[in-house]
């Protein structure tokens, strides 16, 4: 009988390094659940994040990316997470309009203290991602 | 010609062709693929859509079968595909690049500009009938693919880009090996090799090279010959089409300043091309000034700078491939009046772009006697 | 109402009058317009200086070689002239110069505009076939009548934005039926009544007939919906992407014209965008075979990321794509979208802050998870 192999989806996770990343840490030291389909990329703040990042690893074949940092108002440098809001909306809308799987982004902010809400985000994000399936950029050559 | 000091002492190999010569190259690149010798190849696909054809970096086998060693168009200069892949690096891949003579011409060129490194890359070209004018193509693929068959098998230039209708070169040997389909028996091809390269890449695909090459070489002279005749011809009426600064500035008169000539062109490398940058960008007094001088001028200014400049920096590496009038969205000849003053430039230094590897490009080399007719006589 | 200038000729020799009373009183020590350059007709934007040089003239000439946006950026970006000059332009290319002012590349110190309600122009093809003089009485029947001319640029075809905003003085030209015979120039700002202070010419209170704009704007709104519905049939992910954009040459043309574009190192042509051995090494592991140079749709998306919140319509990109992809059409439909969703009309004001760097505490919600 041939195992069939689940598939198991690579999400690239961008995490800023004072709220998210510590909040997924801290999912890991309270031994909480989630898929192994995240890669995190720890940056110092959110709006680190170029979109040409996000568009680099949908290119790149990525199933799915997540940006996460503080919330709205929590950020370490005062007001970086609010341009990231600005840009992420302006990069969805640009995949929308291009029929490009605008659900393959996601945004959220998760704090230090939310290990639940990384593991639950993660886990939500990933069951997503495996129903729209995988992605079909990662094989195509005429990029 | 140096041809004739070439083929009197190189040898070729004579190679099947039984279902087409393409379908021969491209299972010469696989065998020589499987056999390893070969990790890569650079070589022209068509696009999904139908409507073009570019350059793939291939190492799955099985693509190769959808591959065209001569395609239609050519949509990116290959000298510029070869930079974009060994310009960091030569990595550890060994590739097989199957490129126009000219673009093999103007990859020996980037080499010698450190652009292109050439260690790990086997340079294969193709006597060439030239190659659509893209738009020519894009209004009608399926006839353009069939107009190219044909020209191929007829060997007819006269759908081909204006300078491919002039060119001289098209059979010239520039890489390591050379496909050869002129003069060749029915069913058969040639595969001449140039370098120690070429030479160990078709013996290690069994590949034996004992044939004579006279068939070849004659009926490649007589068309070079009659191109040559052709190519003079045009470039004297191109010349007294262009000639004088008043025939210049009307030639150039629809010029948007958009430079793509200059970013197709595989020469011109430059990051920051001069044109671009600050030292032709003026304050408005000075603009002004400019203005005043002469009532009134052209804005954006520097059309003929531009273009005597490009001329300057890049005619003695042109090698007429005309990839910069496919570019020109005002339909400026200007692939014609770059090769012709490139004949020229050229020919004031006894060079020719890209024909040999270690022959140094004329303005980085002098000799301490010479070019007296340049000078003012004093004595 | 606004003030407005009355010049009793038609709309293009008016103008010309005007312009020669600026350079001549010595209220504008420069002018630039479209301007004949040679016998055979070839139209370019012209610096001019000296007043007789306004015979060769053509300010509007239905034609756009260069955006004049670009061009002002150009003049301005190095340093402001010390004494006025007056430029005549499109609506598109003041909203293209009001972008470039925001970013920082360009200054209206000393610089006032002319521009006029805007009937398109014709795509540069036209121009090089020199086939525009004998289009130019149906232009202008079409401009009178609110129509939009035949073979105009696709992104003139459907322009909703074809009256100007920040000029200093406008020329009443779509839907005026009097052209032939009259020059109105209102004069928006202080800085055009006092340009047109002294005129020898009737001064009177006018305004542009909205409902005979309203007419052009309904046609190019239904041609506009005619191009997002074409293109957007087209638009099936990233396979539609490539057969769209899979035959570009990566000339970057539609990047050196854009009149946002203005980065002397655009990142797509630096360092950060070229592949090494080990690039390469992974694409090939992936995907067995990969397009070279790389980076055909990274280019395309990339740019789309960074100029569809300014993208003011022009069509520049169209004209100068050698391989004719319709780029104008998709970064105008996409920039559309993403400027409704900030509220945000490119060049409406120079003072509005473009949204990417600027944000408010609360908003976007619906984007969060």
């Amino acid at each position: 009988m041939v195992e069939d192999k689940e598939f198991m989806p690579k999400i690239l996770a961008f995490l800023c390094n004072w709220c998210s990343y510590a909040g997924a840490d801290l999912a890991g030291t309270s031994r909480l659940k989630y898929p192994p389909s995240i890669l995190p990329i720890r940056v110092m703040c959110s709006s680190r994040i170029d979109p040409l990042f996000i568009i680099k690893a949908y290119l790149g074949g990525a199933d799915g990316v997540l940006v996460a940092g503080c919330h709205p108002g929590d950020c370490h440098y005062e007001k970086g997470n609010y341009y990231t809001r600005r840009r992420f909306a302006l990069l969805k809308k640009i995949f929308e309009e291009l029929n490009m799987e605008p659900d393959r982004l996601m945004l959220s902010w998760i704090s230090a203290s939310e290990g639940h809400k990384y593991a639950r985000v993660a886990t939500e994000f990933t069951e997503k991602i495996k129903k729209s399936g995988e992605s079909s950029v990662k094989n195509k050559i005429f990029l | 010609m140096s041809k004739s000091k070439e083929t009197s002492t190189i040898k070729t190999a004579v190679l099947p062709a039984k279902s087409g010569t393409k379908k021969a190259i491209l299972d010469f690149l696989k065998n020589a693929m499987d056999k390893k010798n070969f990790d890569a190849v650079i070589i022209p696909m068509r696009v999904p859509a139908g409507d073009s054809f570019v350059y793939v970096l291939i190492k799955d086998v099985s693509l190769l079968k959808d591959a065209f060693p001569l395609s239609p168009v050519m949509s990116v200069q290959g000298a510029r595909v070869v930079s974009s892949v060994t310009r960091l690096g030569k990595g550890d891949m060994k590739i097989a690049a199957v490129m126009r003579p000219c673009e093999i011409r103007a990859t020996i060129e980037l080499a010698k500009f450190g652009q292109v490194d050439l260690e790990n890359v086997t340079l294969i070209s193709m006597d060439c009938p030239g190659v659509m004018p893209i738009s020519d193509f894009l209004s009608d693929p399926e006839k353009g693919m069939k107009l190219f068959d044909d020209a191929v098998t007829s060997w007819d230039d006269s759908i081909m880009r204006p300078v491919c209708k002039i060119c001289d070169k098209s059979s010239m040997i520039a890489g390591d090996i050379h496909i050869g389909t002129l003069g060749a028996k029915k069913d058969t091809f040639f595969m001449i090799p140039k370098t120690q390269k070429g030479n160990d890449t078709l013996e290690k695909s069994d590949i034996k090279i004992d044939a004579d090459l006279d068939e070849w070489h004659n009926k490649v002279t007589t068309l070079s010959e009659e191109k040559k005749k052709k190519r003079n011809s045009a470039n004297k009426d191109l010349k007294v089409k262009t000639g004088g600064i008043d025939n210049l500035i009307d030639t150039f008169s629809q010029c948007i300043n958009c430079h793509n000539c200059m970013k197709v062109c595989p020469i011109c490398f430059c990051r920051l091309c001069y044109f671009d940058s600050e030292n032709v960008k003026h304050s408005a007094e000075n603009y002004l000034q400019i203005a005043e001088n002469k009532g009134s001028i052209r804005f954006l200014p520097d059309t003929i700078l531009f273009q005597t400049g490009r001329m300057m920096h890049m005619s003695v590496s042109c090698v007429s491939c005309g990839s910069c009038e496919d570019a020109c969205p005002a339909s400026i000849p200007v692939g014609q009046i770059f090769s012709m003053i490139a004949d020229e430039t050229q020919k004031a230094f006894d060079y020719v772009s890209g024909r040999d590897i270690n022959e140094p490009t004329p303005l980085v080399a002098y000799k301490k006697d010479e070019l007296h007719e340049m000078e003012d006589a004093h004595d | 109402m606004t003030k407005a200038l009355k010049i009793n000729k038609n709309a293009e020799q008016g103008i010309k009058e005007f312009l020669r009373f600026l350079l001549e009183s010595g209220k504008v020590k420069g002018v630039f317009s479209l301007k004949k350059i040679n016998k055979e007709g070839a139209v370019a934007y012209s610096l001019i200086t000296d007043p007789k040089d306004l015979e060769d003239s053509v300010p509007f000439y239905p034609v756009m070689p260069v955006t004049a946006g670009s061009l002002l950026s150009r003049f301005t970006l190095k340093g402001s002239p010390d004494k006025p000059v007056v430029a005549v332009m499109r609506p598109c290319e003041l909203r293209g110069f009001v972008e470039l002012v925001k970013r920082e590349q360009g200054s209206f110190e000393n610089v006032f505009t002319i521009s006029m309600t805007c009937g398109g122009v014709y795509p540069l093809d036209m121009a090089v076939d020199k086939k525009i003089e004998k289009n130019l009485p149906k232009y202008w029947d079409a401009v009178k009548k609110s129509e939009i001319p035949a073979d105009v640029r696709t992104a003139c075809k459907g322009c909703t934005e074809f009256k100007p905003y920040t000029a200093d003085m406008t020329v009443d030209l779509v839907g005026n039926k009097d052209i032939d015979k009259q020059c109105i120039i209102l004069l928006n700002t202080k800085n055009g009544e006092s340009l047109a202070d002294g005129m020898d010419a009737e001064f009177l209170e006018k305004k542009l007939d909205t409902k005979k704009l309203d007419v052009l704007l309904d046609k190019r709104a239904v041609e506009k919906k005619k191009l997002f519905d074409e293109i957007d049939k087209k638009m099936n992910g990233m396979d539609g992407l490539i057969d769209i954009f899979g035959r570009c040459i990566g000339c970057h043309g539609c990047m050196r014209v854009c009149p946002i574009c203005y980065c002397k190192l655009c990142e797509f042509e630096s360092p950060d965008s070229e592949y090494k051995p080990s690039n390469y090494n992974s694409e090939l592991k992936k995907r067995g075979g990969v397009r070279v140079p790389p980076g055909t749709m990274y280019f395309q998306l990339g740019r789309l990321t960074h100029i569809s919140i300014s993208c003011v319509g022009c069509g520049a990109c169209d004209d100068v794509c050698p391989v004719d992809i319709p780029v104008s059409t998709i970064f105008k439909k996409v920039g559309e979208s993403v400027q409704k969703i900030f509220n945000y009309i490119p060049g409406k004001d120079v003072k509005e802050s473009i949204p990417l760097v600027t944000f408010e505490k609360e908003e976007f919600i619906e984007f969060e998870e």
